[in-house]
């Protein structure tokens, strides 16, 4: 089991190195200018100077990359005398534009992201789990053909279109909620419900239709299966063969499916943050990339490299807890 | 000699896009408290779909008439609350694969405890000593160790005792075995019918077993059933059915035993 | 869509001949209510991305051209009239501010959306076939290459990774780069697929068999292997179309894709974000084209792997 994990860990680390090494060299080759770039639009020809200069863009590629991983685990300095800036431990670059480093803009950010992820994932959850299990219970019914026509129009939806029809019905027309804005939850807990509330709907619509399918489709299968026969044989509840031999057999894959998406979402949901202007991850990066600001956006495709491949690994470690046929034990 | 079970004149039908098809025509027989009655057919003839009658399991859809009668009392129509309370407890059943039949989720002991608990009541712990000990009784070595292990854990004939010390754990009145030895090696099925013969014998129940070999019923039953699309072809005694078989098909099936007679001989005597 | 015939059929070919598979298909698909009008719907959008310049001609609005007579300056360029400007002379009103006509830029969007997602498909299946291919015929070291690098591509964060490189590389042509991005990280999803059915095709009978007799690797790949792929190619691809159209939408949306005035209908829902509380049909347009478009691909990809399904179990 351990030999295993390090394993695993080893798998991690060396992908983390290969994204760290496509995205340096993206970045710091393949765009024309990289010291144009980072200096962004409201830019003087000093400045270009002087994070030249700080970056040391005169030195060999090989130089800079390592500069770039050394910045990671053991912090880095930027310049030089007066122009000297310091960055440090885990230093996943220096925002110019911003005069911060990214790793601390990436901090602040990164509960507004978690928030919207966590409120979406409950929900969807929820939603996408209950209406794909009485769809499998109840199947070839009304009730069935219409949850399932509803989740295939669900998922069709781009989720921007939704959350601006959602915004203009329920803000605009109706007023049943207000502008969402950014507020802690300790100031004022029902603003803060009402504000995240539409990001977590946009956001979870789509998974909440996926994963009713997928629940339903599994359950059918399940409830095939023979081993449902013989619980039925056994003389259990209704209740008991539903809950402890359909269920679990069936809902173990999208565990792992959920843990994976899950994942991919803490590092930041791009369009739902942009839509209704939370200052999350997500929308960091479109804002990095309408500024051209690229250390940040080279930062947050490295955080979210690192959540789902750490996720993936996570999710089967999970699997061998859930699936007692992966589970690594010695009989 | 009383009746456990009398089954006259049994149709189960389907409601196919077709119109409706009889999977069983009219079937009757009956099995006394302490006797195995083995039904004999191919795939399609119907023997699964009047096991799945008795046991008031047959998919949805099914229609059924005619008469299934557990010690004098009615089963068919009876509301599924009560046939609940019978199956496991009065009826039970083993199944031909036991690695598909058995839930790979969860251990056999856990498996075995939830019967017994369904029927029975009393504590975890209680429970969890009963399934200790029918494991042990089917034959499987170290049965406090294995009671938690999972069914992928055990090989096809281990599985297939698990099935078995479940299918007893209430002692039931009627067993139903629908070709539990078809999934497993010829040596390992040798076992497992002696085990099933030698466990009948001890515990009084009554048996009904399905198989498409009749080389298997010989050495187990004292009636037998030979059924063809749907149809009951021939009814008596283990000895008459070998000895003068009066239908034609039955006579067919009799040639296609391969030469394991005396094999089969040599384990029952 | 229809299955062209395979004609050089090798004997001794296990599948039933293509043209009653794709027959038996088509006659299913017609039988589909909700198939038949997503292919209607597919079909009108096609007919008019293809006729766009007829439109405009018709119309007389092309796509850039400004009409300032259509918005009310004084209220910040809202469109005149209800519903953003609908109109006998602008079909589906006009875009507020600058008054361009919203038909015409659906009909030229819809060409720059369908073009790009149908070019990334064609991409994505070319390389998810040969490669895919590749790993299953050859497997050894070819395979171990192919799928490392698949686990690579399927473990990075696409959507933020293609953002990055769009943002990063200079404007040049924007469809082009689309294209590309989305097909280097799509087409192992596809591959994966395309290297498992080969593995199990390479070791069956009549491949071997007709390894035995001579075939030469070309004759193997396209006539024994190819055409029993035929089926899972077009129901995965059939399936991948919507997921390209909104991610094509999607990074227009966030302003990395096509890049203005060429009009993509992400591009107009994304430039329609600050108007949506005064003039919703701004984004209401372009979105329920978008959606609609999506879900018929969609429902036409789960009827056709329904309809094959259904001719692999009888």
């Amino acid at each position: 089991m351990a030999r295993y994990v390090a394993g695993r860990l080893a798998g991690v680390v060396l992908i983390l190195f290969l994204v760290c090494l496509f995205t340096f060299i993206i970045f710091f080759t393949l765009s024309p200018d990289p010291a144009v770039m980072i200096c962004g639009k409201t830019c003087t020809p000093e400045r270009i100077d002087q994070i030249r200069d700080v970056l040391g863009l005169n030195q060999p590629l090989v130089t800079q990359f390592l500069g770039f991983l050394t910045g990671i685990f053991a912090g880095r300095d930027y310049g030089s005398g007066a122009n000297l800036i310091h960055c440090s431990a885990p230093c996943l670059g220096y925002s110019f534009q911003t005069n911060q480093s990214v790793w601390d803009m990436v901090v602040e950010r990164l509960p507004v992201s978690a928030t919207v992820a966590i409120g979406a994932a409950v929900l969807w959850l929820l939603v996408g789990i209950l209406a794909g299990l009485l769809s499998a219970v109840k199947e070839g019914t009304w009730w069935d053909r219409t949850a399932m026509g509803l989740a295939l129009g669900g998922s069709s939806v781009p989720n921007y279109v939704l959350a601006l029809a959602l915004q203009y019905v329920l803000v605009v027309q109706l007023q049943v909620l207000p502008f969402p804005q950014a507020v802690a939850f300790g100031d004022d807990p029902v603003l803060w419900f009402q504000s995240y509330l539409m990001p977590w709907i946009v956001l979870a619509t789509g998974y909440a239709c996926l994963y009713a399918r997928l629940t339903r489709a599994n359950v059918i299968d399940t409830l095939a299966e023979n081993f449902m026969r013989t619980a039925r044989s056994k003389g259990l509840s209704p209740a008991l063969t539903m809950r402890r031999h359909a269920l679990r057999p069936a809902l173990t894959p999208i565990a792992t499916i959920f843990g994976m998406d899950f994942a991919a979402l803490l590092g930041g949901a791009l369009i739902t943050e942009t839509v209704f202007g939370l200052n999350g991850v997500g929308k960091m990066a479109a804002d990095s990339i309408a500024k051209n600001d690229q250390p940040v956006i080279m930062a947050v495709t490295l955080l979210a490299a690192f959540f789902v491949v750490v996720g993936n690994v996570v999710v089967d470690l999970v699997y061998t807890r859930l699936d007692p046929r992966v589970r690594i034990t010695t009989p | 000699m009383s009746e456990l079970l009398e089954v006259e004149d049994l149709t189960v039908t389907f409601r196919t896009t077709r119109g409706p098809v009889d999977v069983v025509k009219g079937v009757s027989f009956t099995v006394a408290g302490d006797e195995t009655v083995g039904i004999v057919g191919e795939s399609g003839s119907g023997k699964s779909m009047t096991s799945l009658a008795i046991m008031g399991l047959l998919p949805k859809g099914a229609r059924t008439a005619g008469s299934i009668r557990l010690n004098g009392a009615e089963l068919l129509g009876r509301p599924d609350r009560e046939l609940r309370r019978l199956r496991g407890d009065q009826l039970s059943m083993i199944f031909q694969d036991p690695l598909s039949s058995l839930n790979p989720y969860y251990t056999v002991g856990l498996q075995i405890e939830e019967m017994y608990r369904a029927h029975r009541g009393g504590t975890r712990k209680a429970a969890r000593q009963v399934a200790i000990a029918a494991l042990g009784q089917v034959g499987l070595p170290e049965p406090e160790r294995r009671v938690d292990h999972y069914p992928h854990q055990f090989s096809g004939g281990q599985r297939q005792r698990v099935m078995i010390a479940m299918a007893l754990v209430c002692e039931p009145a009627l067993l139903i075995a629908d070709e539990p030895t078809t999934a497993l090696d010829v040596t390992v099925q040798a076992q497992i019918l002696r085990l099933l013969a030698d466990l009948r014998r001890q515990s009084g129940t009554g048996m009904v077993f399905i198989t498409h070999d009749l080389a298997v019923i010989s050495s187990i039953a004292t009636r037998v059933l030979v059924m063809r699309r749907g149809e009951q072809v021939e009814y008596g005694t283990a000895e008459q059915v070998f000895a003068e078989p009066r239908h034609d098909y039955t006579r067919m099936l009799l040639e296609s035993i391969p030469r394991i007679d005396d094999e089969v001989e040599e384990m029952t005597a | 869509m229809t299955v062209a015939a395979h004609p050089q059929q090798v004997a001794g070919t296990p599948a039933a001949p293509p043209q009653t598979t794709g027959r038996r298909v088509r006659d299913a698909l017609l039988r589909d209510r909700a198939a038949v009008l997503s292919t209607a719907y597919l079909a009108l959008i096609v007919l008019m991305a293809i006729g766009a310049p007829l439109i405009s001609a018709i119309t007389g609005h092309g796509p850039n051209e400004f009409d300032t007579a259509a918005v009310n300056t004084d209220l910040g360029g809202v469109p005149h009239g209800a519903l953003g400007g609908i109109s006998a002379e602008h079909l589906l009103g006009v875009e507020p501010q600058n008054g361009r006509d919203i038909l015409a830029r659906i009909a030229y969007g819809a060409r720059v959306s369908l073009l790009i997602a149908a070019a990334a498909t064609a991409l994505t299946t070319l390389l998810g076939v040969v490669l895919g291919m590749l790993a299953g015929f050859y497997q050894g070291w070819v395979d171990q290459v192919i799928c490392r690098v698949m686990d690579f591509l399927m473990a990075f964060p696409a959507l933020i990774f293609m953002i990055a490189i769009l943002s990063s590389l200079p404007q040049g042509n924007r469809s082009v780069l689309l294209v590309v991005v989305i097909s280097v990280f799509g087409w192992p999803y596809l591959a994966r697929v395309v290297r498992g059915q080969t593995l199990t095709l390479v070791n069956r009978e009549f491949v071997e068999a007709a390894r035995a007799s001579g075939a030469s690797t070309e004759q193997l790949v396209f006539k024994e292997i190819l055409p029993n792929l035929r089926s899972s190619l077009i129901v995965m691809t059939t399936l991948a179309v919507p997921g390209y159209v909104g991610t094509e939408a999607g990074l227009s949306f966030l302003g990395v894709g096509v890049a203005p005035p060429t009009p993509s209908w992400g591009q107009m829902i994304s430039s329609s974000v600050g108007w949506y509380a005064v003039d919703p049909m701004y984004f209401a347009i372009p979105g329920t084209f978008l959606f609609l478009t999506v879900l018929s691909l969609t429902v036409l990809g789960d009827r056709l792997r329904a309809a094959f399904d259904a001719g692999e179990a009888s």
